[in-house]
């Protein structure tokens, strides 16, 4: 059996992606399955997505928590989750990045291909939702499944969906990937670190559920225990404030959806870049342009 | 301590009672509305939240984004749960306590509708928010009785035959005043000052009081996330969100837009009214225009209202059996 994980983006179409994938198994003959993790997160924010296949019926129906192969929709994921968590040594990974596989730490070193996707999405779709072009790119690597096969369970899925013009187009960027997809291997430097959760067991869960605010092995639980959560890994662009400009007007601390933005004494502003999700609502409401939205992660101050 | 009255926002708390680090998407507007009202109540709050995008991103368990007590049942009962904990709390004895219900357009129009309606029959003293963001979008951007007119949802389909939504809002607001709770009052997040003034009032009354936010949805509006805020206020301008609030039988509309802005300009904005031909745009501009007439009870200057000045006539028995 094989089985596949997928790390992606809300929006980016990581779900898509697995059930393209496991359809491109079945058109070859092989079992299938394909599903994504249901958490609580919306657009943006890193999503994962499993497929299964197989010679045999499959029984499993757990999440894939050590796979063979390795879907990265979006570089930005490997600095933020141990997405090369489980990844068998014998394994392989397809990467989004425009970087050469030797470039690529994933913590597990294994065969490796890289491609541009985000850059052939652009070209062919003229939108950056990259997950037919990886496919493309998984073809090469993967090689249980042909090309041919993704490419029709890209036309049968995306032309259902989306009409049939979609369709070629969602394939042709498949098609590009899959040429331009660089072969090599990744290396394994830096330590993965495991994601810590309490999860209590039946006698821990006190009555009626409520929980007091409180810290279980440095794991905040009950009221206000959200701030554990950075959220300011999601965002692609960063607000750049400048202090002189400021009137005080106190916009964009009110219409900031995170509460990233701290109104200091004196009414000016300071973000805590640790959340901001990079919406750009602050630079929007703005009266005076104190606020520009600067493409990529950055931090001020 | 006798706690400040909050008149602008520049009277608002620094201190947060919606943490930083909930998980909704950016640029969401149930976030910033809810934020802001939790800022206007404060301390002394206990919040329940039904089934909706709001309790995914603020609450799973053992997690919470809010720093107040948080309860959590069922969908259909919001209304009454948060009446029940008032009368808890009352035979314990304890006052000061704002007891806040917060659910969606579904929650609210549709499914919990007879909740609703028990808690401002009986008057009780509690708080009931909706965060109207015009579909069922937890569960996937789904129509509800308040998606507006034309809009695209998954089942409001766009298709050869249908094309969107084809009923009209559902005037809620009317329905809860009708059972003469001493405050309501609908909110935009695009006018802070309005939104804050008019939370504070709600906070204060006695009784049962209603808010109403409406709070645009980055994919489920299929906008971007940093117009969040101007969609909000072009709805403002537009029309189809007017702001008004009814304090004890007195009814004031808070904020009068100059000039009517046309409809198309706040559509234009939003993926889900792509698809809306001239027709259909111009059935919505007409409803505006109809709303406009009953609530500033005058005649919309020429643009955007190609409306001919009827003269509403009265009808007193349209029953065909007596004939006309
Ligand atoms: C009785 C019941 N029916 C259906 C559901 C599934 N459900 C969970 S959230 C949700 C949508 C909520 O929509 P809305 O109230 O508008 O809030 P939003 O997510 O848009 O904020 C649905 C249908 C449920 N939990 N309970
Ligand atoms: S971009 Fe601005 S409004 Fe959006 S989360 Fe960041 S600070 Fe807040
Ligand atoms: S919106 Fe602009 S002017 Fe107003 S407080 Fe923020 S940065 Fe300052
Ligand atoms: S789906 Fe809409 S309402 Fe729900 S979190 Fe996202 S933006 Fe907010």
């Amino acid at each position: 059996m094989y089985e596949i994980r997928f790390h992606g983006r809300g929006g980016q179409g990581a779900v898509m992606a697995a059930q393209a994938l496991a359809e491109a198994a079945v058109l070859e003959g092989y079992f299938a399955q394909a599903f994504p993790y249901f958490g609580a997160e919306r657009r943006g924010a890193p999503v994962r997505a499993f497929a299964r296949i197989d010679k045999e019926k499959i029984r499993v129906k757990s999440q894939v928590y050590e796979p063979d192969i390795l879907v990265v929709l979006d570089e930005s994921l490997l600095e933020i989750d141990p997405v090369g968590e489980g990844l068998k040594p014998s394994g392989k990974a397809v990467i989004n990045t425009t970087k050469m596989p030797e470039e690529i730490d994933l913590g597990v070193e294994v065969e490796c291909g890289t491609v541009d996707a985000t850059g052939i999405a652009l070209e062919s779709i003229k939108a950056p939702i990259v997950n037919t072009a990886i496919l493309g790119a998984l073809a090469r690597v993967f090689d249980v499944i042909s090309l041919e096969s993704i490419l029709n369970a890209i036309m049968n899925r995306f032309g259902e969906k989306l009409g049939h013009q979609s369709g070629v187009m969602n394939a042709e960027a498949a098609r590009i990937a899959y040429l331009r997809t660089k072969i090599g291997r990744c290396s394994a430097r830096r330590q993965l670190a495991k994601t810590k959760v309490w999860l209590p067991a039946w006698y821990e869960i006190p009555p009626g559920n409520a929980l007091p605010q409180h810290a279980i092995e440095g794991v905040l639980i009950g009221p206000g225990s959200m701030v554990q959560n950075y959220t300011g890994t999601w965002r692609t662009q960063t607000p750049h404030y400048t202090k002189d400009k400021c009137i005080r007007c106190l916009r964009c601390w009110f219409s900031c959806p995170e509460g990233c933005i701290e109104r200091m004494e004196d009414d000016y502003e300071r973000w805590d870049y640790r959340y901001c999700k990079g919406c750009g609502i602050c630079a929007q409401v703005c009266p005076v342009n104190a606020i520009e939205m600067i493409r990529g992660v950055h931090e001020w101050q | 301590m006798q706690e400040k009255e909050i008149r602008t926002i520049k009277d608002l708390s620094r201190e947060e009672f919606l943490t930083k680090g909930h998980g909704a998407c950016p640029g969401c507007g149930v976030a910033v509305a809810v934020k802001n009202i939790a800022r206007v109540l404060g301390k002394n709050t206990i919040i329940y939240v039904p089934a909706s995008c709001l309790i995914v991103f603020t609450a799973l368990y053992p997690s919470s984004a809010f720093k107040w007590p948080f309860l959590y049942t069922a969908f259909e009962n919001t209304g009454a749960v948060i009446s029940g904990i008032k009368a808890a709390l009352e035979r314990r004895g304890k006052q000061g306590v704002t007891v806040v219900g917060m659910a969606g357009d579904g929650g609210t129009f549709d499914i919990g509708l007879q909740a609703l309606s028990g808690a401002a029959e009986r008057n009780d003293d509690v708080l009931y928010v909706c965060l109207d963001n015009e579909a069922y979008m937890n569960t996937g951007i789904q129509r509800s009785g308040a998606t507006p007119f034309g809009a695209w949802t998954t089942t409001s389909p766009v298709g050869k035959k249908i094309q969107g939504k084809r009923e009209f809002k559902k005037d809620l607001d009317a329905i809860v005043a009708a059972h003469g709770v001493p405050y309501m009052a609908t909110l935009s997040i695009a006018h802070p000052n309005d939104f804050v003034r008019k939370v504070q009032k709600a906070k204060i009354t006695n009784g049962f009081r209603f808010l109403h936010v409406l709070c645009p949805c980055v994919p489920g509006w299929r906008s971007e996330a940093s117009k969040t805020v101007a969609i909000a206020r072009l709805a403002v301008e537009t029309g189809m969100w007017t702001l008004y609030e009814i304090d004890h039988g007195v009814e004031k509309l808070t904020y009068k837009p100059r000039e009517l802005v046309p409809v198309k300009e706040y559509l234009q904005l939003q993926g889900r009214f792509r698809h809306m031909g001239e027709d259909d745009i111009e059935k919505l501009q007409n409803w505006i225009c109809e709303k406009w007439r009953n609530q500033f009870y005058e005649e919309v200057p020429v643009p955007p209202c190609k409306l001919e000045k009827v003269k509403k006539e009265l009808i007193l028995d349209e029953d065909p059996l007596h004939g006309p």
